[in-house]
């Protein structure tokens, strides 16, 4: 059990930093990886919440994330140019959506939970699909403007990629400190300790079901954060967003980097993007190489990349 | 502790830097981006051997404007997202000069928005979707190839001729299989008022996973059609050629109308199998021209790649020299220069002569139709006869598109 | 009338195939608890390897025989070197690890076979078309009807009435206490995953002359056998069978009746089932 009170903020700290002054330093293709790097890693982290501190096996958070697109672009279209709004309006769509998804979901277990999210999960993508007047078809939604943000009488628009940037940085930033300090909560450390042993749980009093819907409708919340930024990032929605193959992108970022670390999904995502451009660079079969370097990452780094190599270095016990 | 941080750091940094490093030579450079790699790689493998050699033979002669010519290819997937970061990688890594491809209809009309903030001409090469040169055309957005809108008009005039009344559909259940039986719908009707349809419900959109078609094959036959309009494409089109084939589809009374059916991986693939004499368009179509410069194309494509040019080839092999063109006309490889350049710019290809119409972008092209033939000496079925709808007859005007560049300038 | 009996046979012929992949996906799950993400892989697999063995000996039954034993060999290599070290991990790190070997056999078929479409000519007795309900109907579908059935009846008497078989069963309601009684358990989860690949390649040499060949056909078909499984409940045997034929007329069906709502068919079967009956339709029990 994980209840040392000594959180190394250091590393963090550094991160943050890094990543303040990383648009200053990198190319601006590398910038707008970077914007893609965080978008994927919020949606990471946030399924983390589920995977590594619930242990539940969602395959369907594609539906909020493209429910937070959806929503954007769609309010983005009626003529909505208020940020906050956007972001709020997104969550709060993937909220409800989650708390109806996992009030039937989460009385499953391992497989059958995650086969049950794939199933909502594209019963969504379908309606996305299929539901021309609305969300365009498969086709999607083209996106062609943008929110700005007052900041102090001054007006700040997000067509530049170092804008955009920053938009994501400063969102990314606020929604990863919140997940931080629910898993860090009461709430959090009750998630954990019902992975471990659900009936212990109920014993001391805390209702299982109640637990898990809320785990699922705050994972599902921030999942459709992401992808209102991922929306706007890329002046787009479609239905894409919602098939269970993009859903199964947080869950390799997150075993990649380690399921075990809040951060590791984070790393997991950065490390998929870079290796992904490493091997894009010199072949056309970038599946084939991937799928070489994904089976040694699953049979030697037990806890993730980030996660192993953390233990490994810094001889701390994870878990 | 910290070094340890540190030094992971400095090392992910060099990696980093090492797999930025640009390049740097005064080429003229073209950014394409198609679908590489998974189910559809074929279309983007023809692509790029189309691409490659039009700037072989460009280098060879001199280049554009004296530059030689270097291409980049990026892997879409076939996704929108991933196809605009390949498209961004393309104008802030390699700083291309000039973009092509797109094979996607949902992909290129997700993507065109962000084309108009990178200020990037792009010439789309294979989407059909009417909507990048109608609803969001914009003004570095240009298209060589025939669209779902005009392939659609030259089979509603070959409807017309077949004298079939009562119609129906099977396409893929997506954007393009629906909106071409809709064009379909609107056009014959226009041309044939008398002509009746099968609403929504009885026709046939198999969603595009399908593998098993005779439900679907089962319903048509069951509706007792006059005519049938079929916008199938690449696997599915084989499977249902094939299972429509032995469950005695085409000799049932009825016209069929297949309106990617002359596509050549799909006639290669089915050899003798693709029945003969059944109507079938293209974008493009290898016999169907004699022109020299087509020749010369078939000739020298046939000579590298062992196969006859397919439509995607033709189209990227076109747009690599309607670029050339426009660079002339505009003496210079600017951005702005090749987009004004590009508008209204009249060329001939292998296809024939075209033209970017100003007012939406689209070419004005020629739709290819045939029956499909056996022919000793082809690995598979040819059209014969060929019957060429020309440009302007199967082109709607720009007021049709919903294109308002004209307006906005 | 010969409507409603042309789509029950199109159904039965569909879900035959589906039950023909999804009984190995079963098996394999029932007795080593693995959900193998890579078996429609096996499955394209067994498609190619039957295509390339028919190149040299030109008969359909020559390739149906080879071609899937040929993927067994390759199916007892990911077993042993890979499949094998994932047994006690999560069942997240195993969907993970089947889904790299997937990326790893398509993209290999593709570098060998090339990203275009092939196909495969059905034997020449099973190439004709016979009148039923007034309409031409392929004799081809008509034995994968037939054939389904009788896999899947040898394989339960295989189970139920051979001492391997009754050992299989064993282990799979009990790992260690097959091993205390000295049962070999690892070479039986061997002889399970080839037996799994094994049928996951037989049925993609049985669909090869329907449907076209190209790398990711184990893509397409994989998540739905995932459902007829989850559906039929994991590991049974009836269940494979049930789920299997629901689906394939629901599918069959749904092209009359579901209008634009057929192709969330498969989920929402797969939902309301797990609604309903957490555990599947048919109890664990192979």
């Amino acid at each position: 059990m994980m209840t040392q009170n000594n959180h190394n903020l250091l590393g963090p700290a550094l991160l943050t930093i890094l990543l303040l002054l990383a648009p200053l330093v990198i190319p601006v293709y590398w910038v707008m990886l970077l914007s893609e790097i965080l978008i994927m890693g919020l949606m990471a982290v946030s399924l983390n919440l589920l995977l590594g501190y619930t242990g539940l096996l969602s395959f369907g958070q594609g539906a909020f994330f493209g429910l937070g697109a959806y929503t954007a672009a769609l309010m983005l279209q009626a003529g909505y140019e208020n940020l906050f709004l956007i972001l709020l309006a997104g969550m709060l769509v993937a909220l409800l959506a989650a708390l109806v998804v996992g009030f039937f979901s989460v009385r499953l277990d391992e497989i059958f939970f995650a086969m049950i999210t794939l199933g909502f999960g594209m019963m969504f993508f379908s309606i996305a699909h299929n539901w021309l007047d609305v969300t365009g078809g498969s086709d999607g939604l083209p996106v062609f403007n943008l929110p700005s943000l007052n900041l102090f009488g001054f007006q700040l628009t997000f067509y530049t990629p170092i804008n955009m940037y920053y938009l994501v940085f400063v969102v990314v930033l606020i929604a990863i400190s919140l997940l931080w300090l629910i898993v860090h909560s009461p709430f959090g450390l009750i998630l954990k300790s019902m992975r471990e042993n659900k009936q212990r749980v109920s014993f001391i009093g805390g209702n299982v079901k109640t637990l898990r819907i809320a785990a699922f409708a705050i994972s599902g919340a921030f999942t459709g954060l992401a992808g209102v930024l991922f929306c706007l990032f890329n002046n787009m929605a479609t239905p894409e967003f919602m098939h269970w193959s993009f859903s199964s992108k947080p869950i390799i970022m997150s075993i990649i980097g380690g399921t075990g670390v809040f951060l590791g999904p984070l790393f997991g995502a950065g490390i998929f993007f870079i290796l992904e451009q490493i091997i894009i660079q010199y072949t056309e079969n970038w599946m084939l190489f991937l799928g070489i370097i994904l089976i040694p990452i699953v049979l030697f780094f037990p806890q993730g990349v980030f996660g192993t190599l953390r233990n490994k270095f810094f001889k701390q016990g994870s878990k | 502790m910290k070094k340890r941080v540190l030094s992971i750091l400095i090392t992910l940094a060099f990696v980093l830097v090492s797999v930025i490093g640009a390049h740097a030579a005064s080429t003229v450079k073209i950014g394409f981006t198609y679908i590489m790699s998974g189910p559809f790689s074929a279309y983007g493998q023809f692509a790029k051997q189309g691409a490659e050699l039009a700037i072989e033979e460009i280098n060879a002669a001199g280049g554009i404007n004296g530059q030689q010519v270097e291409g980049f290819f990026e892997d879409s997937t076939g996704k929108a997202d991933v196809a605009l970061r390949a498209i961004r990688k393309h104008v802030y890594q390699n700083k291309v000069d000039m973009l092509i491809g797109l094979d996607s209809s949902g992909v290129a009309k997700t993507v065109v928005p962000s084309i108009e903030k990178m200020q990037t001409p792009l010439i789309i090469t294979h989407a059909a979707t009417p909507d990048v040169t109608g609803s969001v055309c914009n003004k570095y957005t240009f298209r060589i190839s025939l669209n779902l809108a005009q392939n659609v008009k030259a089979a509603a005039l070959l409807a017309k001729e077949t004298g079939a009344k009562k119609w129906t559909t099977v396409g893929p259940d997506y954007s393009f299989g629906h909106q071409s039986w809709e064009y379909f719908e609107k056009y014959l009707q226009e041309l044939n008022p008398t002509t009746t349809f099968l609403p929504k419900d009885q026709v046939a959109f198999p969603p595009f996973k399908t593998t098993d078609f005779s439900a679907y094959i089962t319903k048509v036959m069951s509706s007792k059609p006059d005519g049938v309009f079929i916008s199938l494409w690449g696997g599915n089109l084989i499977d249902f050629v094939r299972q429509a084939n032995s469950m005695g589809f085409f000799n049932a009374d009825f016209e069929v109308l297949f309106s990617l059916g002359a596509a050549t991986e799909v006639l290669t693939a089915l050899g003798d199998k693709m029945p003969e004499g059944l109507w079938v368009g293209t974008r493009y179509w290898f016999l169907a021209n004699d022109s020299a410069m087509n020749k010369h194309f078939v000739d020298s494509y046939f000579k590298k790649y062992g196969a006859y040019p397919s439509y995607n080839a033709h189209g990227a092999y076109s747009a690599v020299y309607a670029y050339k063109a426009a660079a002339k006309k505009a003496k210079s490889t600017d951005k702005m220069a090749i987009v004004n350049a590009l508008e209204g710019l009249k060329i001939e290809i292998p296809t024939g002569t075209i033209e970017f119409r100003k007012g939406d972008h689209q070419a004005v092209t020629d739709a290819h139709w045939g029956k499909t033939a056996a022919a000793p000496g082809y690995p598979h079925r040819i059209l014969k006869p060929i019957k060429i709808f020309k440009g302007q007859d199967v082109t709607p005007a720009v007021s049709e598109t919903g294109c308002s560049l004209g307006a906005a300038m | 009338m010969e409507f409603l009996l042309l789509n029950i046979l199109n159904g039965l012929s569909w879900g035959m195939l589906l039950f023909l992949i999804a009984i190995g996906l079963t098996t394999v799950f029932g007795v080593m608890g693995v959900l193998n993400f890579a078996h429609g892989s096996l499955f394209m697999l067994g498609a190619y390897l039957c295509m390339q063995s028919m190149k040299y000996f030109d008969s359909f039954w020559f390739g149906l025989l080879v071609g899937p034993l040929c993927v067994v060999v390759i199916g007892v290599l990911v077993e042993k070197y890979l499949l094998k070290r994932v047994y006690d991990r999560d069942v997240s790190y195993q969907l993970l690890l089947t889904f790299a070997i997937l990326l790893v056999l398509d993209d290999g078929v593709r570098m060998i076979w090339g990203s275009g479409y092939h196909i495969v000519e059905p034997p020449a007795i099973l190439n004709g078309i016979i009148s039923i309900a007034g309409q031409d109907y392929p004799v081809y579908r008509l034995f994968l009807i037939i054939i389904g059935p009788i896999i899947g009846g040898l394989l339960w008497s295989f189970f139920h009435f051979t001492k391997w078989g009754k050992i299989i069963r064993a282990a799979s309601f009990d790992n260690i206490m097959a091993e205390g009684v000295g049962i070999n358990v690892p070479l039986i989860y061997t002889s399970v995953f080839a037996l799994g690949t094994w049928l996951a390649a037989l049925g993609g040499a049985l669909a090869a002359p329907q449907q076209s060949l190209i790398p990711s056909m184990g893509e397409k078909i994989i998540i739905e056998s995932f459902i007829v499984v989850v559906v039929g409940g994991l590991g049974s045997f009836p269940g494979a069978f049930a789920g299997a034929l629901l689906l394939g007329l629901l599918e069959s069906f749904g092209t009359v009746f579901a209008g634009r709502l057929q192709m969330a068919i498969p989920y929402i079967l797969l939902a309301v089932v797990l609604l309903v009956k957490p555990n599947g339709l048919f109890k664990k029990g192979v």
